[in-house]
Parts: structure tokens; sequence; C-alpha cells
């Protein structure tokens, strides 16, 4: 491991800024809200800020993305179709470990099932991230229940943990050994793995104390999702609770149902666009015809906490499909984020 | 032949719509071959495929293909019934489509050399069965006995005419078609294909269903097949559902945990029950 000097931080982002575009949390002036955002200068980056609003997902899996455009001329029967690729290098700073693990979820899920998405892939590989250790949870947290945090132990380039006025960089790529190399990082002695330790162990233990938004069960839910043994009503009790809204999957960090649709242009061309969406949507599932296999709003929930709890799907992500960000049960109106439908499902369980 | 399928995934490739045939009301058949010569050599199926079929300037659909893999013309077979598929039926020949694929795990055929056939197909459920019914008749020593009963709710209403009228005088092809009520000139049967499945006489071992058509018949259908003794692993159906990727990436086609595009869209119904959705 190394020591980056807090004067150091500045270097590193403006060495990164000579290859990458720079994304990280910072500030709303007006808000006050944490963003991860891309950061016009590096000096936006705040490190120390709380858990951003919004996951970094969007820069990898934009809301809004056109994936090809076309024009066909239907006098001279003429197709010119191209695939759209204008993506710059990203160095994403500051990640929580979370939201990291949020990240590498996306990567199993695009890149290693069946088919490869060509369109995540080209956004995949030219990125360089920089994971941030939380010293401290934040309210809202559960990712201890989730195995994905407070620290991230791989998927990172560079991963910073703060001790004391200072940051011990973790080395996680040869791309981030480069980078170490090149800003000439001083090397942290024998004792760099135990300060390490010290500090996650001290913000794990800091959970109950701190973290006291949220609480879940995975695994028990985990379990009881995978054998189907939830009564109905328990989903209808959280069905009726959903406004349908989509919220908690745009804010989740491993949600990537999309859309696609044609868009005609003014100009005759035509773009094939990627749209963010969500399974709790009535008509995520219509078909033309009007045949709409998910109608009742229970049904469509419970898809949502299946796919982010249950064995199966959690195969394909090589863990839980809930990272434990916690941002969900912040945004939703009903109150039905993850770690509350946990509690529903923990309270059928024990009969509380 | 399996080694040779390599789908096209993202960018569509070109074909052109070289003949349209009206089938039935608000269906219709279109021809299609690939611009690009090495695509339209390589192009590969298997029976019980689809693709994603681009309609310039309204969108992409998921359509299941009905020609067989060897030695049969491309084309798809269309209801008019959406945004999209309304934009097709405009198309003449001559004009351009997008195609990616193909999609999809496919009917078994390997699996089930040797063994009796039967093929249920109410309305526009026979489109996608076609692939499979033409390819077991181009292999037919390989088989046991092959039947089709096909229904719909009145002849005019019955999908391809000319295969049918190809299979009928078919050795060794034991075709059944009905109607759901009398019409004048009409000497097939009358009734539901329920109906007519029961007065089969099918063995139960060694034979294999496949099952195309809207919900109700299906679940009737199943439950005849389930009297004359048919294991529920033997009864295979195709399914269908929104899809925008057709490569297990947009996750519209979700059912149960798995995903119809690449799980699917051929399920039997052992599986089906066990996906815990509505079909």
């Amino acid at each position: 491991m190394y020591w980056l000097e807090q004067s150091q931080v500045e270097i590193l982002m403006n060495k990164l800024a000579e290859s990458y575009e720079l994304f990280g949390p910072r500030r709303d002036e007006v808000s006050g809200e944490v963003i991860f955002d891309r950061l016009g200068n590096p000096r936006q980056l705040d490190l120390s800020a709380p858990i951003p609003y919004n996951p970094p997902k969007y820069i990898l899996f934009p809301h809004y993305e056109e994936i090809l455009k076309y024009r066909y001329d239907r006098k001279t029967k003429k197709v010119a179709l191209e695939r759209i690729n204008h993506l710059k290098p990203k160095a994403l700073v500051g990640l929580r470990a979370c939201d990291l693990n949020g990240l590498m979820c996306l990567d199993r899920f695009f890149l290693g099932q069946e088919f490869v998405d060509e369109v995540y892939l080209e956004h995949r590989k030219k990125l360089f991230l920089i994971s941030n250790t939380c010293v401290r949870p934040f309210p809202q947290c559960f990712c201890v229940c989730t195995d994905s945090g407070p620290a991230a132990r791989e998927g990172f380039d560079l991963d910073l943990t703060r001790v004391g006025e200072r940051y011990l960089v973790e080395v996680g790529s040869k791309k981030g050994q480069k980078m170490v190399e090149e800003l000439g990082l001083k090397e942290a002695g024998a004792e760099a793995a135990g300060l390490k330790k010290k500090v996650v162990d001290e913000s794990v233990s800091s959970f109950d104390a701190l973290a006291l938004e949220n609480k879940a069960w995975i695994s028990r839910a985990t379990n009881r999702l995978t054998t189907g043994f939830i009564k109905p009503e328990v989903w209808e009790y959280i069905g009726q609770q959903c406004f349908e809204c989509g919220a908690c999957s745009f804010v989740c960090p491993t949600c990537s149902c999309f859309n696609v649709e044609d868009v005609n242009r003014l100009d005759g061309t035509t773009d094939r666009v990627r749209t963010w969406d969500s399974c709790s949507f009535e008509g995520y599932t219509k078909m033309a015809g009007d045949h709409n296999p998910r109608k009742p709003v229970e049904d469509r929930r419970n898809k949502r906490f299946f796919c982010k709890l249950s064995y199966s799907q959690s195969k394909k992500y090589l863990r839980p499909g809930c990272v434990g960000c916690g941002r969900c049960a912040r945004v939703c109106p009903g109150d039905i984020g993850l770690p509350n439908v946990v509690t529903y499902i923990r309270r059928e369980i024990t009969g509380e | 032949m399996e080694s040779s399928l390599i789908p096209i995934v993202t960018v569509p490739e070109v074909a052109t719509v070289v003949e349209i045939r009206d089938e039935i009301d608000e269906v219709k058949t279109f021809y299609f071959s690939f611009d690009r010569p090495e695509i339209e050599q390589a192009f590969k199926v298997r029976s019980g495929q689809f693709i994603m079929c681009t309609v310039f300037g309204a969108g992409e659909f998921a359509v299941s293909l009905p020609f067989s893999p060897e030695n049969d013309r491309k084309h798809i077979s269309v209801r008019r019934v959406g945004k999209v598929t309304a934009a097709l039926h405009e198309l003449q020949p001559g004009d351009k489509i997008g195609v990616r694929g193909p999609f999809g795990n496919g009917f078994p055929f390997e699996e089930i050399k040797g063994k009796n056939i039967i093929y249920v197909a109410g309305g526009i459920g026979l489109i996608p069965l076609r692939s499979s019914i033409v390819h077991v008749l181009q292999h037919r020593p390989e088989f046991g006995r092959v039947i089709l009963v096909y229904g719909a709710r009145s002849s005019r209403d019955l999908m391809y005419k000319e295969s049918i009228r190809e299979w009928k005088a078919t050795e060794n092809f034991e075709t059944y078609f009905t109607i759901d009520r009398p019409e004048p000139g009409w000497n097939g049967e009358v009734g539901f294909v329920n109906q007519l499945v029961a007065k089969i006489n099918l063995p139960a071992e060694n034979t294999v269903a496949f099952v195309c058509g809207p919900p109700v018949m299906f679940n009737s259908v199943i439950k005849e097949l389930k009297l004359k003794g048919l294991k529920e692993g033997h009864i295979y159906s195709t399914l269908e559902r929104h899809m925008k990727c057709g490569i297990g990436k947009c996750q519209h086609c979700a059912i149960g945990r798995t995903l119809v595009c690449v799980d699917g869209p051929v399920y039997t119904y052992k599986q089906i029950k066990t996906l815990g959705e509505q079909i």
C-alpha cells in the first residue's frame, strides 16, 4: 500500500484529467445534495461527503442513450445504419464500496451472461475506478448486511482509505499501479494493512449506533424468496403501498432494465434509443394487443424483490442484487424500500 | 449445424422484402432475403427460434420464425396488432427491413428422433410450429407417427393454406383440421382443438407434443394430453412476451427466474408450471 497526502489528491485528479473525463461526488451549491456527477473542476471532488443520492450507474448505463442511427429512404430503398460510439474514457473517483459492488453486478450481468452487451462493454472498457472506504456509515446504510462494504475488496484500480489526514492507497490493477508510480506515492510500511483493518473494523462496529434508518435481514429473506414460501397477502400488502413511480429502480446501483425505442428526427433520420425502465410500471410487460401477464401491481412488486434477493437471480451477479446503499428506502414515497420489504418478510417468518 | 449459428446481436442486418402474401385477416407473410450475400449464406436457424425485426422508422419487434432450418424460404408471418406491426403491414415488396438474431433455444429436434410427435395449434399458433413441422417432414423416416391437429375460428382463419394442401397430401402425416362452427363447404371437423385431441388414439409412451395457441386453448389441450398419459416434460410450447433486446439484457420478457429470449421461447409444460407466472 501507499500513502496519498491530502495535498496530493489534487495532483492525482489533474493527472487523471489528462486522459479521463472526471466523475465523483460533489456537493450541489444550491440544494446542498451530494451528487455523483461530472466534475468540471477537479477541486469539486468531495471525498468526505456522504453517500451521493444517485449511484454512478448512469455513467455506464445512461438514462437515455442513442445506440444506433439510421436513415431509410423508401424511394431509393437505401438504408444507412450506423452504430453510435462517442465514448470518452472516464475516471470515477470516490466510489463508495456499495456503488463499486453495484457496478460489478452490472458487469456480471451485462458482460457475463449468454450474450455480451456491446453497448455496455464500450462504456466499461474505458474506466478508471477509485473507491473510497466509508470510515463511518451513513444513516441509510446496510452494506454490512449485504456484504458489500464499508470497504471495497475488489474491482477498483485504486482504493482509498482515510487514516487521519491522509489516505492509504491500495492498488487493484496494473493501471492503478502505473498511476501510483507516476505520482511517486510513498510506500506505506508493513503496518498499513493493520491500519486499514482497524479503520474498517471501527466503521463496521459503528453501524449499530449510526446506521439507524435501515436494518435488513437479507439471508433469511433470500431463503424465503428462493423457496417461494411468502404468503400472497404479504405481496398484496406491499403492492398496495407501491405508487409505481419507478424511483427505486432508478436510484438502485444494480437495476438495469431498459426500454428500446426508435425515435424519428426532423432531419429524416431515426435514433434507436435505450432508456431506463422499471418492472414496477404497468406497461413493462404489456404486449401489443394489450395482453398483460403481470397486471396486478403486487405481481410486479414481488418480481423486483425476487430479482434482488432470490438465489437464482443472485447467480447472475454472484452475490445478492442488493448492495445495501439504502437509496430505495430514501426515495420510496410508499415506504417499501428493500429494507422494509425484508422486514415484512421477517415479520411473516417470526410472526411478530 | 449448431456451431455455425452466429446471431446478429446489436446492429440489425438489412434485408429486402421480396414477396408479401395475405394469409388471413390482418396476417401477412413477408418473404425476405439479406442484402449482404455473406449474411444470406451464414444465417442459420433452429426451428422455434425468433428474430428481432426492425421496421425502419417505426421500431423493432420480436417474431417467431416459421421456416425450416433447411431448404425453406426465409419468411415471417405477422398479425397487425400494434404500432410496429401496423407499419410492417404497410410495406411493399422491395422495401427494407432489419433483422437481428436468431435468438432463443428452439424446439428439440435431435432429442425427439424416433418418437411420435403430435402438433396441436390454434389460430396463428401454427406460425412457430410450422418451422418444426416442415423440418420433421424433411426428415420423415427418422420419426415415429407425426400428427397435426389444427383449429381456427373459421375456415378463413386457417393459416398457411398452401402448406396445408401439401400436408394433406403427404403420406405418413396424419392431419386433422377443425373450425369452431359449421360452415357450408367445410368437410373437416367442427369444434375446439381439445375435443379433437381427445378423439385421437395416441400412445402415451414415446410421444411428444408441441402445443401453441391462445392461453385458453393451451390449457384445455394440456388437460387432454395429460389425460392421455403424456408426461409434462414431453409437452412443449413456445411463449411470447414483450421483448426489447432479444439477448437477455432488457429483462422485459422475464417469467419467474427465466428470460423468454434466452431460456425460451420453447419451454416444456413441466417448466412452465414451475415459473409461477401467468403464461
